[in-house]
């Protein structure tokens, strides 16, 4: 945090600040507008400073640089977010329809009651959470690996995760795979903490680092398939179901963890927000503009690994979700770095939708959502590759 | 001699071991001489019996599959230029467990004899699909383009096999024994089945040693040095492609070995890929028949898959390789 200061970089410092106002506002998944009504109460004092930017001046003495599209797509982000919350909450086995949910939502009482404010709503903010948790980690830790095909999983939490509850699930421990988030985030911090150690020497290198994880979570991964096939088969139906990652039968029990971890890095995200940007230097010219850069890559890569293992604790690994809202989120903001805001906004509105898809495609069946983003996932990875024209 | 010629004959001797210890070693220990004489003589004694219908086939499938994952790994990571890319990045593990999938839940298949075509027919038109989808756009189908084709539709595929598979109890309960990649049970046949694709893939993989060095040097400068880049990159592609959706319709999705035996051998011989392909296919040879003995062993009497433990065993050698290999990459 101390090197804060050096950095000063003209211009960056303000858009930095002003990300820092937007990160509060959607991590916390705080009621939608905030952002919006912060723009509209502060004119732009100034244009063309730097393309692409506004300076705002809410008050003489602060002085922020907005940048435009960010903030518009922000805002746009946030509103499909809540249709889609809004649409979560009224499909499904039974219709209910908008102005219900919302006298439901408002009275806690009614005829809907069980359905919407027991089931729906909470699965709804426990989806909503683990995709912005999600994102955040997959743009925390594609920013320090500095490689797009990187995530959290790469670096070992899913991985962990899943050895961790196997382990405690052979050796009798719990009965039931969804009643032990506490051992699932152990095992990610656990397994990404060794990850780390084993890739450091003489200070940390991305591509291997990504080599580490990459050789952890096959070791990690053939201790599952080892459980899978040593088990009874409907023991081996369980695990695999969570080891897809569903939001099924999910609520405010794992709701509340996530949103307390959500809360208490809000500050370390404001701080992440300023620090991915010199990373998109090459590792010397970042040093020689004064930044620590080991030091700030285990910072980010810490933050990002303890939120994919919350979110893994709560829903499960989800695949591809961390994977592709920072590259989704930085294709709308055309910003140089991968923008933490927007792809905390865009994971939570994949995976909600997502949610959304999986409850209500196949009736009665309900498709596991991790195996529908990763069915999502993939086309979009392949339109991404379609549209792009250059190589990078 | 320096290390570095010591390499070949160490690599030799290591797949002769382990292709030995195979023969031997397992619940029914067969004493080496036992072993050379059910081999040379055959006959009917217990002893023999075991070693030509169940050693025999599971070490072929084992000597064959590791070395063509070696040897498809090598020319994987050549072509997309990363050090990361295995059977798994072009999306073919998965392709093939597509085929199962299908094959398993249309009640097409029943036995690890039927499952092979259809594995081999997923991870063939997987990787069709992934390089017709990178080659398309400016710039061919280049290294990024090729590794990000292969990861996308490798999470497709398994967000399609995972709704079967968590909505059909009786495919998982199949489908769980071929993904763990295990080596028993395999019959004599496979081999002889997958041998032309297996000896296509590898001719067509050593024919590009040279292209696959220029390749190392970028695009360009393998143009400059006269190399058709797109030609090489496609063959190479074509014949790991062969190699890998053999292996893997004979023994499963086999995690590790095309990932960790290449770096392992690039750093035992210098030479380029005319030296690191060949001593990669050995490598992968010994290690995936040297971890199926060993699999055989630790919790004996019971049998840990030859894919759990090439990937036990050799995870902390790719991290040994990976902290030494200092910081240029």
């Amino acid at each position: 945090m101390k090197g804060d200061r050096r950095w000063g970089w003209p211009g960056v410092g303000g858009a930095a600040r002003r990300r820092r106002g937007a990160a509060f506002c959607g991590s916390g998944a705080a009621p939608g507008g905030t952002i919006a009504r912060g723009l509209r109460g502060t004119a732009p004092a100034a244009r063309g400073l730097t393309a692409g930017h506004t300076l705002l001046r809410p008050h003489p003495r602060v002085s922020l640089l907005l940048h435009r599209r960010s903030a518009a797509v922000s805002a746009a982000l946030l509103v499909l977010l809540a249709a889609v919350m809004l649409a979560s909450a009224c499909l499904g086995q039974t219709y209910v329809s908008p102005a219900e949910v919302w006298h439901t939502l408002r009275t806690g009482s009614g005829p809907y009651d069980l359905i919407v404010g027991e089931l729906r709503v909470p699965r709804i903010v426990v989806g909503a959470l683990v995709g912005a948790a999600l994102g955040l980690s997959g743009a925390l830790v594609q920013s320090v690996t500095r490689n797009p095909l990187a995530s959290p999983d790469v670096i070992g939490v899913g991985h962990g995760a899943a050895a961790a509850t196997v382990l405690a699930l052979s050796t009798g421990m719990v009965a039931s795979p969804s009643a032990m988030p506490v051992i699932s985030v152990a095992g990610g911090l656990a397994a990404a903490a060794l990850v780390y150690v084993l890739a450091w020497r003489h200070g940390m290198q991305p591509n291997r680092f990504v080599l580490t994880g990459v050789g952890i979570g096959v070791a990690l991964s053939a201790i599952v398939q080892l459980y899978l096939t040593d088990s009874e088969l409907e023991a081996a139906e369980q695990i695999k179901l969570w080891l897809t990652g569903s939001l099924n039968g999910r609520g405010w029990e794992q709701a509340g963890p996530l949103a307390v971890v959500l809360l208490l890095c809000l500050p370390a995200l404001v701080w992440a927000g300023r620090a991915l940007r010199p990373l998109g230097l090459d590792p010397d010219t970042a040093a020689a503009l004064g930044v620590r850069v080991d030091r700030v890559r285990l910072g980010l890569t810490v933050l990002g690994v303890v939120l994919a293992a919350t979110a893994t604790g709560a829903a499960g690994p989800i695949g591809f979700v961390a994977l592709t809202s920072p590259q989704l989120a930085r294709r709308l903001t055309r910003t140089p770095q991968l923008p933490l805001l927007c792809s905390a906004l865009t994971g939570a509105f994949v995976l909600v939708a997502a949610d959304l898809a999986a409850r209500t495609l196949l009736p009665p069946l309900e498709i596991p959502v991790g195996a529908l983003t990763s069915l999502v996932g993939g086309p979009y990875l392949l339109w991404l590759l379609g549209r792009r024209t250059a190589t990078r | 001699m320096s290390p570095k010629n010591l390499a070949w004959p160490a690599a030799v001797l290591a797949v002769a071991a382990a292709g030995l210890l195979s023969l031997a070693v397992g619940t029914r220990a067969v004493p080496l001489s036992a072993v050379l004489d059910a081999l040379l003589h055959g006959g009917g004694s217990p002893d023999a019996l075991v070693v030509r219908s169940l050693r025999v086939p599971r070490t072929e499938v084992g000597l064959t599959a590791g070395a063509a994952l070696g040897l498809a790994g090598a020319a994987l990571q050549a072509v997309t230029r990363n050090p990361l890319a295995d059977p798994g990045i072009l999306g073919l593990s998965q392709g093939a467990a597509a085929g199962v999938v299908l094959a398993l839940s249309f009640g097409l298949a029943n036995g690890f004899g039927g499952y092979v075509w259809y594995a081999f027919a997923g991870a063939v038109v997987a990787a069709c699909l992934v390089y017709g989808i990178a080659v398309r756009g400016r710039g061919g189908a280049s290294p990024v383009k090729l590794a990000l084709a292969g990861t996308a539709l490798s999470a497709m595929t398994a967000g399609g096999t995972t709704v079967v598979l968590t909505s059909s109890s009786a495919t998982l309960d199949q489908f769980r024994f071929w993904q763990v990649g295990a080596l028993s049970g395999r019959d004599a046949g496979t081999v002889v089945d997958m041998l032309p694709f297996l000896l296509a893939g590898a001719v067509l993989v050593l024919a590009c040693a040279r292209g696959l060095d220029a390749l190392a040097l970028g695009d360009e400068t393998a143009r400059a040095l006269g190399h058709r880049v797109q030609l090489v990159r496609g063959v190479a592609a074509l014949g790991a492609t062969l190699l890998t959706a053999a292996a893997v319709a004979a023994a499963g999705p086999i995690a590790f070995v095309g990932l960790a035996v290449p770096h392992l051998a690039r750093r035992l011989v210098s030479g380029g890929h005319r030296a690191v392909l060949p001593l990669s296919a050995l490598l992968g040879a010994a290690l995936l028949v040297g971890a199926d003995v060993a699999g055989r062993v630790v919790r004996a009497p019971a049998e840990v898959p030859a894919g759990v433990m090439t990937a036990l065993v050799g995870v902390p050698v790719l991290v040994v390789l990976v902290r030494r290999r200092g910081t240029a990459s």
